[in-house]
């Protein structure tokens, strides 16, 4: 759910799982394939070679290969420069497993998974079905809530750190109501901060999350509406019977996303409360955790460590969530049948 | 960056008598003896602001009029963010030839990468004269000097002489007894007592490091540095000590998300605007506040006073922690000019700018007798008396113990943690490395 | 009798109605939430910062152009725009065309291995950055691509591919086999059927990818952080923080910095907006 990765941008795209699954399952078994099969010859594999090769190649160097590599070093205690030297089996993965720093920056990342999709879905789809009339100013509408999630999260928390400093803008404007008694710490109380950061989380993604759940509603036939009509079904009835139902894989899709998006937060965090800060303050992150012992502090090794268990738990949640969530959507591109 | 060199390949080819290897690009390790040729270097500092930013500047300006072949590059990064840069720039070759250096485990480990440059044998008479031994000690390893120190920089409370007499306080504190005392009075009179900047980590470990001088002998101190082994008792005592003068919440709200340096919200601002009346903060800190200040100018009643005595402490009264500010030439800098700046900038007039710009106490002996300010007088009476000076106890514990004792403090003061669990915190950090 | 209706319908000019006034008071309280902080940084940057300690929460006033001007003027905005727009207009040409080639290879060829391709980057969507930052920088050091600003471009290519080839593989897959087919009667080859039959047909999916993939590199914040040391090469978001940090004494110019950061982006998306969920739509059917 975070712009840092958007760079493999898997929640910008809420495709990838349906067509993942149907299209996928569609994809790789190309029409008429039983009946006509050709051979493949020389001047064919040349083409696919040329043609994706460079894909190939790129995706292997700077995706596969430094996971690969993030699984050695993480064997070693290393200090950043030279070759790795000092073999220590698994005791990084050990110290991980063991830290209580760990355990409450994996507890972080369970809470905000939980509270974005419960925050969020409900929210999201309510609005996405209020805004779902053709009306008079849905696109400006739709343009204007959207803003938030196009602001990188740098200034979206470089912004927010100001207006919710003690002294800062949140608190004076309540003092100015007249309601002073609700001013507090709001990023520096262990106790509300973490869910000061849902609330910024929120903030930012909603937007996307509405825009989504309309992109799914506008595949619905409008005959199926008027068919419901005609019946004499309210506008919340149709809503409620024939919109939500049909919604259910966009809405499996945008809970994928935004699981494996609250799993993967860092900017967010890391500029509000800074290198140090964020687990006393109860906001840290599996990767805020991996950097603040990784890079900051010098251990390259156990940062890679950490590294390689947040994509194994990635990889897990995400199996996991294909199999059994997303199975009756698809046919299972990654864990289902080979075809 | 070839191009560039082939051009100055080229310029160095018209222009040098001399046959030597001139390589105008910035990595000629120790080649030529050649003053001409010409040489670019980069220069990190963390002084982005106010005076200090426009004193690099002038220096490396008067510099390059001295040595006119020379071409200094300055880059000024926040101070929160210099460690990592400079790490990442070390490790992957690409490092600046100057740069800022604080000594102590950091700059241990740089040794030990074969990162810096040694620069014993290059530090002039003139300099030995001016900088007295002991201070070199801070920037040297096993007897080999690999910084030019520019700063001494204890630490101690700043305090608002206004605020305190506005309430009522009128001797500085001398015991803890006498600083909680006055935290109640501060209170009272209706000012945070003491700014607190705990976002960065390093001023809350502070506290918890001169406690630990006051209840530590200096032998103890060492040892516990160099092993890393906190198990003598003295330092859970001072954390309680920690804890007991926590308890009685003497610092701003919102502690753990204020800054040190940054802003008007930062521990410095709140000083410099009068938001709170001091803070325990190296000899930095009048710059700092200047810079913070409405009109940008130093704050006009700023005054220091020593960290009190604790009762019962198997520290020497007196004891002080401080740092010592440098730089150091990276390994591959090219050796002449790099160390011709490092002399420059020890030189009396250069220290005497120094001392006027950031307004901390310059190591230069010459320098220090022109320095006016009370406050500044009044800190390096106390240094030069002082029976123990330690180094910052992160710096010199290097970064990932020091991070780790720093994040420990934190949570003790945010209520997360005990006395305990500082000491913890170094043992779980040592088996992270 | 429906024929009829729907005639009626398409020769009247298409009038959007009005919802109730219950849409629009929860679409404005809506949108007032969602610009709030935008607006605070907006005006941020019209205040001085006296204005900002005083009231923190107020309007500007007087408003004050300096802080915006001084940053059009100085050099290191501009210079951080330049950065990122390079970065990603090459990040993006650079994902469209090799993740183009690549979707084209998935959709319509069959050989052995392609399903195991197709789950390679697939797989690719579970390691974002953020997990693969540290053995990337250690990867992008070796190479010595380190503060150059192609060492955020090639690892964000890579990154980005994994979602291109998720959209577009099920568009190109959408090709009738008939065209292929007659393209193929006609003389023409695999590929010439590539250059002339589906480039134009990927269009929608190329450009959705294409706008994914340029905001995700211009926001894009924990690549340059570890990659990009020196000043002149830093991206707007690495800039933002930069200066937020080093300028922290001046809050005002801090805001006006930032939301002259936020321009570009949501220029970019205002005009590319339809396009956008326009794409998303014919994702998600499908």
């Amino acid at each position: 759910m975070t712009d840092s990765t958007r760079e493999s941008s898997s929640e910008n795209s809420p495709v990838n799982l349906s067509t993942t699954g149907s299209s996928a399952a569609a994809a790789l078994l190309p029409v008429g394939s039983r009946q006509r099969r050709r051979g493949i010859g020389w001047p064919a594999r040349l083409e696919i070679a040329v043609l994706s090769g460079p894909a190939i190649i790129m995706f292997f160097t700077f995706v596969i290969l430094p996971v690969l590599m993030a699984a050695y070093y993480g064997f070693f205690s290393w200090k950043g420069y030279g070759p790795p030297k000092d073999f220590v089996g698994l005791r990084n993965y050990l110290t991980i497993l063991q830290d209580p720093t760990f355990h409450d920056a994996l507890r972080h990342n369970a809470t905000i998974v939980v509270l974005s999709l419960l925050l969020q879905g409900p929210v999201a789809i309510l609005l996405a079905l209020l805004l779902n009339k053709k009306m008079r100013g849905q696109s400006v509408i739709r343009v204007l809530i959207f803003i938030p999630y196009v602001i990188s999260e740098v200034i979206v928390g470089t912004g927010w750190s100001l207006i919710l400093s003690t002294a800062g803008a949140l608190n004076a404007f309540l003092k100015d109501a007249g309601l002073g008694w609700l001013a507090q710490d709001w990023l520096s109380n262990p106790k509300i901060a973490i869910w000061v950061l849902m609330v910024i989380i929120t903030w930012k993604y909603i937007g996307f999350a509405v825009i989504l759940l309309m992109a799914g509603l506008q595949g619905i036939p409008d005959e199926l509406y008027e068919a419901a009509a005609i019946d004499g079904a309210s506008y919340w009835q149709i809503q409620r019977r024939i919109a939500l139902p049909l919604l259910g894989p966009t809405i499996r899709i945008w809970a994928f996303l935004s699981i494996i998006g609250s799993l993967q937060l860092f900017d967010l965090v890391y500029i509000i409360w800074g290198q140090f800060v964020a687990a006393t303050a109860g906001t840290s992150t599996m990767a805020t955790y991996m950097v603040a012992n990784g890079r900051t502090s010098g251990n390259y090794g156990f940062g890679n460590a950490v590294a390689v268990f947040l994509f194994l738990i990635t990889l897990v949640v995400a199996l996991f969530y294909q199999r059994f969530v997303l199975r009756r959507d698809t046919a299972g591109a990654l864990t289902g049948s080979k075809k | 960056m070839a191009v560039f060199a082939v051009l100055m390949l080229g310029a160095a080819g018209l222009t040098a008598c001399d046959s030597g290897s001139t390589d105008g690009g910035s990595s000629t390790p120790g080649a030529s003896a050649n003053a001409d040729a010409p040489v670019t270097m980069t220069l990190w500092h963390n002084a982005t602001t106010g005076d200090g930013k426009t004193f690099e500047e002038t220096t490396v300006a008067d510099f390059e009029k001295i040595h006119p072949n020379v071409t200094i590059k300055i880059q000024a990064i926040q101070n929160e963010d210099m460690d990592g840069k400079l790490q990442t720039a070390l490790n992957s070759g690409d490092a600046p030839d100057i740069f800022m250096q604080r000594g102590g485990g950091k700059m241990a480990a740089m040794v030990d990468a074969g990162q810096l440059m040694d620069i014993t044998s290059f530090v002039t008479e003139d300099t030995h004269t001016v900088i007295p031994d002991g201070t070199f000690a801070a920037d040297s390893l096993d007897g080999k000097i690999y910084a030019m120190p520019q700063s001494i920089l204890p630490g101690g409370f700043f305090y608002s002489k206004d605020l305190f007499a506005a309430a009522g306080i009128t001797s500085t504190p001398t015991t803890i007894d006498e600083l909680n005392a006055a935290v109640t009075a501060l209170k009272a009179s209706g000012v945070a007592p003491i700014a607190l900047g705990a976002k960065d980590a390093w001023p809350a470990a502070h506290w918890y490091f001169f406690f630990a001088i006051r209840e530590c002998t200096s032998d103890t101190i060492a040892a516990s540095a160099a092993s890393k082994d906190f198990s003598d008792p003295c330092w859970l005592k001072a954390g309680e000590d920690l804890q007991a003068f926590a308890a009685t919440t003497p610092f701003n709200d919102g502690f753990l998300t204020t800054s040190a340096q940054q802003g008007a919200g930062s521990s410095a601002g709140l000083v410099a605007n009068h938001q709170a009346a001091m803070e325990l903060m190296g000899a930095w800190d009048p710059g700092v506040i200047g810079s913070l200040t409405p009109d940008g100018q130093p704050l006009p009643d700023l005054g220091w006073f020593p960290f009190p005595e604790v009762p019962g402490g198997a520290g020497a009264p007196g004891s002080m922690m401080g740092g010592v500010d440098g730089f150091s030439c990276s390994a591959e800098a090219p050796q002449v000019a790099c160390t011709d700046f490092l002399n420059y900038i020890a030189t009396t007039p250069v220290q005497e700018n120094y001392y006027k710009a950031f307004n901390s106490p310059p190591v230069n002996i010459e320098a220090q007798s022109a320095v006016t300010e009370p406050y500044l007088q009044d800190i390096l009476a106390a240094v030069n008396s002082a029976p123990y000076v330690s180094q910052w106890l992160d710096t010199v514990l290097g970064a990932n113990v020091g991070n780790a004792l720093n994040v420990g403090v934190v949570n003790m003061l945010a209520g997360q943690g005990d006395p305990a669990s500082i000491i913890t915190a170094v043992s779980d950090a040592a088996a992270k490395e | 009798m429906i024929d009829a209706v729907e005639e009626v319908t398409l020769r009247r000019a298409p009038k959007r109605p009005w919802a109730s006034p219950i849409v629009y008071l929860v679409a404005l309280v809506l949108v007032s939430a969602m610009l709030a902080p935008v607006a605070y940084i907006i005006f941020g940057g019209f205040r001085t910062n006296s204005q900002i300690t005083v009231s923190p929460s107020g309007l500007p006033h007087p408003w004050v152009v300096e802080n915006y001007l001084e940053v059009l003027r100085g050099g290191i905005f501009w210079r951080e725009v330049g950065n990122s727009t390079f970065v990603a207009l090459v990040t993006t040409a650079g994902t469209v065309t090799i993740g183009l080639a690549a979707s084209f290879v998935l959709a319509r060829y069959r050989f052995n291995g392609r399903a195991v391709m197709y789950s390679l980057f697939a797989a690719g969507l579970m390691f974002p950055m953020t997990v693969a930052i540290t053995p990337l920088y250690l990867m992008i050091r070796s190479l010595g691509l380190v503060n150059s600003l192609w060492g955020v471009i090639l690892p964000q290519i890579a990154f980005g591919l994994a979602t291109t080839v998720i959209i577009l593989v099920p568009f190109l897959r959408a090709i009738p086999n008939e065209i292929e087919e007659a393209a193929a009667i006609d003389g023409c080859s695999r590929l010439g059927f590539f250059w002339r039959m589906v480039i134009p047909l990927a269009v929608p999916g190329v450009i959705t990818t294409a706008i994914l993939s340029f905001i995700g590199s211009w926001n894009g914040y924990i690549l340059p952080l570890f990659i990009l040391n020196d000043e002149a090469n830093f991206t707007l978001p690495l800039g933002v923080q930069a200066f937020a940090s080093q300028y922290s004494v001046d809050t005002a110019k801090v805001l006006a910095f930032t939301s002259l950061s936020m321009i570009p982006a949501l220029v970019f998306f205002s005009l590319f907006e339809r396009r956008i969920v326009g794409g998303l739509t014919g994702a998600v059917k499908g």
